[in-house]
């Protein structure tokens, strides 16, 4: 109780201090995560157990022209959260876990208004189109503060950007960008630190992309390159490449497509599951694709149903699939269910469901306003091979400076499914913006 | 932010008269109120039953086309919607949240939140868009008006309003009232264009008010806070370039 009374008083000051200043954008979000898991510990059986995380989450951001054509800008973003691990097994050894990350800081200058663009700091590259899954986002992380979606998107409310130069350059219907990135290491001393402000960048990255309009379409062409170190007697060089198109079609309806691979993949593919014994694989070439639509009625109650199938060229199917479930399945009765993740499936399967281990996955949300301050939304990732599911309803509350929202996300699924295997039951998401 | 894109281009469109055919008359009263590279705060607020239901105050600026308007739009107020951005090319339209790098692509129909058609009625520019169909003169409110009747050119039937009966002041050649029909002359939307000033020597209205057809309860106002002159490159007014636009106070 002591830990949700810190978080709660923690979170109270981050709100309060989250003062508006000039030019300043802020956002501070309070949410309350009461969830149920399965969870084993000490081989024992399984059990429901019920944990309230509490995350207070802010973040601030400023644009700053400093001459003609010269900006600063950044966001920082700080959080305290009573249970990172969301399980009652595994506490935190503070009361409280505290982050702190640069989430973007660059120097923008336009070289040549509207036509040449010149970027340098840390900033975030999203080229992708897709909700639910992004294959063309070849340079993300995972959102900060590790903070579960109540919304099944792909790319998270806050999220950590890349340090690198970027130059992008404008002519009619054309657009050409490329960011190079540098390889960012340091000892685990200095991570200590540095770890507030950046995490480490593993790799060189050089990522070039092409944007054309084509009527009203939108065509957009993207390699990227990678690799461990530069000069060197082993390269390492790893390539991806992708394209993407976006398109309306008539008044009410937006399509997108797009698909990427890269030359090689590592995941692990199971030997025996049986015996409980995998390997890692490396797969060339292997495809990532989405297709979707957003349907939109346009009336007053803001009605809009989107859609979108994901092709996962790393997943199983058939045999392969039915080998991984049952290695999981095993996996789970040997070494038990930890809501932490770590032990039974989360070595394949993720906690919580992460939809990837199949080859075929479906999204559907349907949106639409209740009040005019008040919109609800429905929606469900689907396994396409195995049926299993999860399901969302959201009501957002949305006024002037604040908004609260209510969500529950629940996970459906046999004994042999990817979310029957995942330990959630049921997670609530109980959230309180302001907006500065 | 429900009537956002409906009014926003509104003011957009405001215009002028002579000895001229009644599509030439057209034409100059669309010359008279269009300032070239537009910048603007505007503030645009939503009523219903004479209950405030909505608001936001925006930054932007205004770029004329062969085919179109583009307009750059910054959200600067209220706080929850603070800092988005938005991009209308043509019949396309693209949304950026704050902190997020791709724009997202919606369709005029989900532009259009709330108040439908209205962000038709603000991005109408009379003349490149309809054809006269019809033109007399008749008294409004106690002005001498000329009147038009307009339909939508053929390769614009796809516009939202098929049909325009548009007043304009005689003496002025200021558009004062116009009514937005579908093509079974179903009335849509009710505009009164208001608060004339001369900014970039052009006659421009500072506000507008519009009501929708069938529930009078309901309208919208547009009122510009701020009218300047920013010549911003073509190439601004593209998809890649949103995240980096900068808006800056109309002067």
């Amino acid at each position: 109780m002591s830990r949700i009374l810190l978080a709660s008083i923690l979170a109270a000051f981050m709100l309060a201090s989250a003062r508006p200043a000039k030019g300043l954008e802020v956002e501070a979000d309070l949410d309350l995560f009461p969830t149920a898991s399965l969870a084993q510990e000490g081989g024992g059986p399984s059990m429901q157990v019920e944990a309230t995380r509490i995350v207070a989450q802010s973040a601030i951001s400023h644009k700053q022209a400093l001459g003609e054509g010269l900006t600063l800008s950044g966001t920082a973003w700080l959080d305290a959260d009573s249970l990172p691990s969301e399980s009652p097994l595994a506490v935190p050894a503070t009361k409280l876990d505290l982050n702190a990350r640069l989430l973007e800081f660059g120097l923008e200058w336009e070289a040549l208004p509207g036509a040449l663009i010149l970027d340098l700091g840390k900033k975030i590259i999203h080229p992708s189109s897709g909700f639910f899954k992004t294959p063309l986002n070849m340079l993300s992380r995972p959102a900060v503060g590790d903070v579960p979606s109540s919304t099944a998107a792909a790319v998270g409310k806050w999220e950590e950007g890349w340090v690198g130069a970027d130059v992008t350059w404008l002519a009619g219907n054309l657009t050409v960008a490329n960011f190079l990135s540098p390889r960012l290491a340091w000892s685990q001393e200095a991570d200590q630190i540095l770890q507030y402000i950046s995490q480490q960048q593993g790799e060189y990255d050089d990522l070039l992309r092409l944007g054309l309009r084509v009527g009203e379409a939108d065509l957009r062409l993207l390699a990227l390159t990678s690799a461990e170190s530069i000069g060197g007697a082993d390269p390492n060089m790893h390539f991806q490449t992708g394209a993407g198109l976006d398109v309306n079609l008539g008044d009410s309806l937006t399509i997108r497509a797009e698909a990427s691979a890269a030359d090689s993949t590592e995941r692990l593919q199971v030997v025996d599951a049986t015996q409980l014994t995998s390997a890692t694989q490396s797969v060339a070439w292997a495809p990532r694709a989405l297709l979707g639509f957003t349907w939109a009625e346009g009336g007053s109650k803001d009605l809009s149903v989107m859609a979108e199938y994901y092709y996962n060229g790393l997943g199983f199917v058939g045999s392969d699939y039915d080998r991984l479930m049952q290695y999981s399945g095993n996996s789970l009765a040997a070494a038990g269910r930890s809501v932490a993740g770590g032990l039974g499936v989360a070595d394949v399967l993720d906690q919580y469901g992460s939809f990837e281990a199949a080859r075929h996955y479906g999204f559907a949300r349907v949106a639409g306003d209740i009040e005019d301050d008040l919109a609800a939304q429905l929606w469900v990732v689907a396994n396409l091979q195995d049926l299993s599911c999860m399901t969302g309803a959201v009501l957002t509350f949305t006024r002037d400076a604040w908004a609260i929202s209510g969500a529950i996300v629940d996970a459906w699924g046999g004994p042999d499914t990817e979310e029957g295997l995942s330990p959630l039951l049921w997670r609530l998401d109980l959230e309180l913006s302001l907006f500065f | 932010m429900k009537m956002l894109f409906a009014c926003l281009i509104a003011c957009l469109a405001l215009g002028t008269l002579g000895a001229q055919s009644p599509a030439e008359l057209l034409a100059q009263i669309d010359e008279r109120r269009t300032i070239p590279d537009m910048s603007f705060d505007l503030r645009i607020t939503s009523f219903e039953s004479g209950k405030q239901k909505d608001y936001n105050v925006l930054r932007g600026c205004v770029k004329i086309t062969d085919t179109g308007n583009d307009v750059l739009v910054y959200f600067s107020e209220p706080a929850s919607v603070k800092g988005r951005k938005m991009l209308m090319d043509g019949r396309v339209v693209y949304y950026l949240f704050p902190r997020t790098r791709n724009p997202i692509r919606l369709s005029p129909l989900q532009v259009l939140l709330g108040e439908t058609s209205n962000g038709d009625v603000a991005r109408t520019g009379f003349a490149k868009d309809y054809d006269v169909t019809a033109f007399s003169e008749a008294v409004r409110e106690g002005a001498a008006c000329y009147l038009f009747k307009l339909d939508a050119k053929a390769d614009r039937k796809d516009s939202t309003y098929a049909k325009v009966d548009l007043w304009v002041e005689k003496a002025s050649l200021r558009p004062l009232y116009a009514e937005f029909s579908a093509t079974d002359g179903k009335l849509l939307k009710k505009a009164a264009y208001e608060d004339y000033r001369t900014v970039e020597g052009k006659d421009v209205p500072f506000a507008l008010d519009i009501s929708d057809g069938d529930d009078p309860q309901k309208h919208t106002t547009m009122t510009y806070l701020l009218i300047g002159r920013k010549s911003v490159p073509e190439t601004a007014f593209r998809r890649d370039y949103l995240e980096a636009w900068t808006p800056e106070l109309p002067r």
